[in-house]
């Protein structure tokens, strides 16, 4: 692949650093590789005099037949653009790099995350603490020579169950002994979590000095796993002066699987079904991300019609997912469940259509790698025509009608939970939440896929960043979808659904890809390298959700705990991406 | 007069019998397997940290010595309205300069940041 | 004094808690059916004929339920606050009238327990003692979530309280009296809410605030508090604080209708004197809708908005309404 064309400053501030910045030279690869001791002052000259401010993938790759591990950096410009791809080495058996979370805060919860997942320690990341996995797991599941317990192959398909066809759980053939691998000295029945001890160290560990006034004591209190509004299994440490949050810290990994360690195993086909589950809510977004970075790899476009038919399929996606988290910010602000099962609805209604085309309501399993799974059956033409020109459009008039003029949900959004526009580019955050913020980037404009870039519509953005802003973008995005629907549904071209035919085994040339996609509760990014094996050497996800979680802490420290909660339905997580 | 009021203590004593009742029959029927999981508190499923019983921080402590204050007054308006039909224009003017005073005392508190949230 | 006499009451007594406690439990059933219909749902309908079974079924599960006590909780605290929260509520409904005089077997009743002269100090000093039964509970659970229920419900009660006193003035002031016998038989005439508007609707807003209810659930706040005050709660005494709710719901909803809405008045009342508890228990289910509605409608505010409203727009506003009804009765009058 041919490397970008660099604007003029971005040539200056590679010059400078001479030899420090190099091109990565392997087929397929694209990007720089800097050196560990420049990585500081390149990405701050990157930020400050290149542009590049939003930071909004980090991630890290073992590539164990050459010693070799990798982070890797996506920066973009909010101004809209491509990446601006870079990386640095380091070795396998003692792996530091400098941390990033100074300059780009949004690093620093996806260096954790890399800490987790591969052990690269980051020097001068202020808090790194295991995430997604628990304090005291043995090991780095996504190094190449890590292996899960019942570990029996590296690639699917495995010879005990294809060409065979035999099926039983690998769990049922070995009891509790093979290929569990204990560190040296340790009995699982004596174990205790020595987390949490550090978590609450970090919690309790803020700066500034007492306040004078009558004197009180703080307390720790834990909101969730188990807890009504969190969204799942989600867990915010919180310490609390009366009602006062001084300080958050969220907690993740209750429903990790790691999806990305799994996704190594499987072919590439085997993980569209996959993605289904990350946001479960948005399956067809999520398909639509993985296809996009697939096909970005293995240099193909879908044909027209499939074209229409993943936007159509994405931007009803955008519809549920915002109905949904609407309807949930009025539960988390205690209205009683009726928004929600208002929203509900009308999400009834466009499961249907997904049902109509894919055969299944949530997990919809319908992309394919250069198109799509099933064409639209004539039958549901008309109830698509009937929901995106009559009946969405009057139920979002509805739902404007009932919520926005509401004193109590201004009362109680206005004003609350703010992020201030460099605060949300700074922390990486994507979707409603950064054009909230009056930060007006949209995938499908900045960096159009698809056919995006022929559609009408206008990026929502709205210049307070508070929770009630946060609702105005959901709601006027749905508008804007609906906008988009019926252009589709008008234009929608005759022709081919797939490249191609069929196959269950597609051939991917060796090297990386970053597919993004606008997904509904923000950017959605697959990081995929492959080895030209059927299967990825690598799979990343870079859910949204994730990276918006950041934002949480910031924007509630200082507010009540009543705020927090509403802080958290703003920014709309599903557990199953975030925890992956 | 006084037997209305033993009306009410009859009431009362029965009233109370009812929840006491609840509890021992609910006591006696319900089945009884504690264990130590059962017993723990519920904090989200997490073990709680520190100690509950704090000097917490009631931020509306204000609020609350404002609210003796006023309630005690509020509760003199009661015998004056009553009062009212026999008292005349003097008693109106008395009320309504208390309750001027009250308005006052609530500006002045208002004023001074009393009634909101630190 | 004779034996009859005492008989009568006790009967009366027993009458009225079986009413309120039968009340209390088609009382969730009407919410719950009334909230599904609101949102789109059917509620509950498989206990028996349109679901009128599933308060039976409800009440004996909670019977048989294992009773939870956390370990170190203050456990005499723990058992006692429930009864001090269900006590004082069915209490106050001591003193409101159900209706006039009705010959039964013979003898003359009154329908209504007892003709206090003082109803109304009466029922606002009484409800005040559930917000003890609240905080102790919250606090002696030892759990953070319900010491942060319990205190919210503190903070709730100095809210409310004083524009929920200055409420009651306004009818004071025109019957001249503070039984409720005497308020709702002076509204033969004319009801009080089209005379005293302001105080019937700080009234309403001061009630939902006085029995917990949306939109001012502050202290049992599902979404931030899990279950508030009653978080450690199960089985019996769980259940008497649902009861203390409805209970109450029903009582303020009896006391409102009493004050403004002419309580057990209504037409043909003359003539027969039974139909009484009929009109007053159609108003009270009236306005036990309302508060439903309100809840499948509104969000929760916040308890310093609570606060704020309470104190800068319900007090100043009901002083006022005060004022004003001392001096145009004043005008009339001379």
């Amino acid at each position: 692949m041919t490397q970008q064309v660099l604007a003029k400053q971005v040539q200056e501030v590679f010059a400078r650093f001479s030899d420090g910045v190099v091109e990565d030279q392997r087929v397929g690869y694209q990007g720089y590789i800097v050196a560990p001791e420049h990585l500081l002052d390149f990405a701050r000259a990157l930020r400050d005099e290149c542009g590049y401010d939003y930071l909004t993938t980090v991630t890290g790759v073992d590539y164990l037949a050459d010693g070799k591990m990798e982070v890797v950096y996506h920066a973009f410009k909010t101004l809209g653009g491509p990446a601006l791809e870079f990386k640095v080495q380091t070795n396998r058996q003692n792996p530091i790099v400098p941390s990033l979370a100074l300059i780009y805060p949004s690093a620093e919860l996806q260096e954790r995350e890399i800490w987790d997942l591969f052990g690269i320690r980051f020097e001068g990341h202020p808090d790194l603490r295991r995430i997604l996995l628990w304090e005291g797991f043995y090991g780095h599941p996504l190094r190449k020579d890590w292996k899960e317990p019942y570990f029996e192959e590296v690639a699917k398909p495995f010879k005990s169950r294809f060409p065979d066809g035999k099926v039983y759980r690998a769990e049922d053939k070995h009891p509790l002994k093979d290929n569990i691998d204990f560190p040296e000295g340790f009995d699982p029945a004596k174990w205790e979590a020595e987390g949490d001890a550090a978590l609450y160290k970090a919690l309790t560990n803020i700066p500034g000095a007492d306040e004078p006034g009558i004197k009180t004591e703080q307390i720790i209190l834990n909101f969730g796993p188990q807890h009504p509004s969190t969204h799942g299994v989600f867990r915010m440490a919180v310490l609390l002066d009366g009602e006062t949050i001084v300080n958050l810290k969220h907690v993740l990994g209750y429903l990790h699987r790691n999806h990305e360690k799994i996704g190594e195993r499987n072919t590439y086909i085997q993980n569209m079904p996959f993605t289904d589950r990350l946001d479960y809510i948005t399956s067809m977004s999520n398909n639509f991300g993985y296809a996009v970075a697939v096909e970005k790899l293995m240099g193909i476009q879908p044909p027209e019609r499939a074209e229409y038919l993943r936007v159509m399929m994405a931007e009803f996606t955008r519809v549920i997912s915002h109905l949904m988290s609407i309807g949930f910010l009025l539960n988390d602000l205690g209205a009683f469940f009726t928004p929600m099962m208002y929203a509900l609805e009308e999400r009834e209604m466009i499961l249907d259509v997904f049902e109509a085309v894919s055969g299944s309501r949530m997990m919809c399993n319908y992309f394919r790698f250069g198109g799509v799974a099933h064409d639209v059956p004539d039958y549901i033409f008309d109830k698509i025509k009937g929901l995106v020109f009559e009946r969405l459009p009057r139920r979002v008039d509805e739902i404007d009608a009932y919520l926005t003029k509401n004193e109590i949900i201004r009362a109680r959004c206005e004003g609350v939970g703010v992020l201030t526009p460099e605060q949300a580019i700074a922390l990486g955050v994507s979707g409603p939440l950064l054009r909230g913020s009056g930060v007006p980037y949209d995938i499908r404009r900045a960096e159009p896929y698809s056919i995006y870039d022929r559609l009408d519509f206008d990026v929502v953005f709205t210049e307070h960043g508070d929770v009630y802003d946060r609702y105005l973008v959901r709601l006027e995005e749905i508008r804007q979808s609906i906008r988009i629907l019926q252009q589709v549904v008008k234009q929608m071209p005759e022709g081919p659904i797939q490249i191609g035919k069929s196959t269950y085994q597609v051939k991917v040339p060796p090297g990386e890809a970053y597919g993004r996609v606008e997904a509904p509760k923000g950017e959605l990014g697959f990081y995929l390298v492959s080895d030209g094996k059927p299967n990825p050497y690598r799979y990343h996800v870079r859910s949204p959700s994730f990276v918006n979680l950041g934002a949480l802490a910031p924007m509630s420290i200082g507010s009540k705990v009543a705020d927090a909660v509403v802080n958290l339905g703003s920014i709309d997580i599903v557990l199953g991406e975030v925890d992956r | 007069m006084l037997s209305d009021w033993l009306y009410v203590g009859i009431f009362l004593v029965i009233a109370t019998f009812l929840p006491f009742v609840a509890i021992t029959l609910a006591g006696i029927l319900g089945p009884k397997k504690p264990n130590r999981l059962k017993s723990t508190i519920y904090e989200c499923g997490i073990e709680t940290v520190g100690e509950t019983w704090v000097q917490f921080r009631a931020q509306y402590y204000i609020f609350a010595l404002v609210f003796v204050v006023f309630d005690v007054e509020t509760v003199l308006l009661y015998p004056w309205a009553v009062a009212y039909n026999q008292l005349g224009l003097f008693a109106v003017a008395e009320a309504v300069l208390f309750v001027l005073i009250l308005f006052a005392a609530l500006v002045y508190a208002w004023r001074k940041g009393a009634l909101r949230w630190f | 004094m004779n034996a009859t006499l005492v008989i009568e009451w006790v009967v009366k007594s027993l009458v009225i808690i079986l009413v309120l406690t039968g009340g209390f439990a088609y009382t969730t059933l009407y919410e719950r059916k009334v909230l599904a219909r609101m949102q789109v749902r059917r509620g509950p309908n498989r206990a028996g004929p349109l679901g009128i079974l599933q308060p039976v079924a409800d009440g004996i599960k909670l019977i048989f339920k294992e009773e939870l006590t956390p370990h170190n909780a203050d456990k005499f605290i723990f058992t006692v606050a429930p009864v001090i929260t269900v006590v004082p509520a069915l209490v106050i409904t001591a003193v409101v009238p159900w209706g006039r005089e009705i010959s039964l077997f013979g003898r003359t009743f009154t329908l209504y327990l007892s003709n206090v002269n003082v109803a109304v100090l009466y029922i606002l000093s009484v409800t005040s003692i559930s917000v003890y039964g609240i905080t102790l509970a919250g606090w002696s659970s030892n759990n953070k979530y319900a010491t942060l229920g319990g205190v919210r419900a503190t903070a709730q009660m100095i809210s409310y309280e004083l524009a929920l006193g200055c409420a009651y003035i306004g009818p004071i002031l025109i019957v001249g009296s503070m039984s409720l016998v005497d308020i709702v038989e002076a509204q033969a005439g004319v009801w009080f809410i089209f005379l005293q508007p302001v105080a019937f609707l700080v009234y309403f807003l001061a009630s939902l605030a006085e029995v917990n209810r949306a939109p001012f659930d502050m202290p049992e706040a599902e979404q931030e508090l899990t279950a508030g005050y009653h978080t450690e709660y199960s089985g019996m005494k769980f259940a008497l604080f649902f009861m203390a709710e409805y209970i109450k719901m029903i009582a303020v909803a009896m006391i409102g209708v009493s004050l403004f809405l002419g309580g057990y008045l209504g037409p043909g009342i003359d003539r027969f004197p039974i139909l009484g508890p009929v009109y007053l228990f159609i108003k009270v289910a009236v306005w036990l809708f309302v508060i439903i509605w309100v809840r499948a409608t509104l969000p929760r505010i916040r308890y310093d908005r609570l606060m704020a409203l309470g104190w800068k727009v319900m007090f100043p506003l009901a002083l006022l309404s005060v004022m004003i009804t001392a001096l145009v009765l004043l005008f009339v009058e001379s």
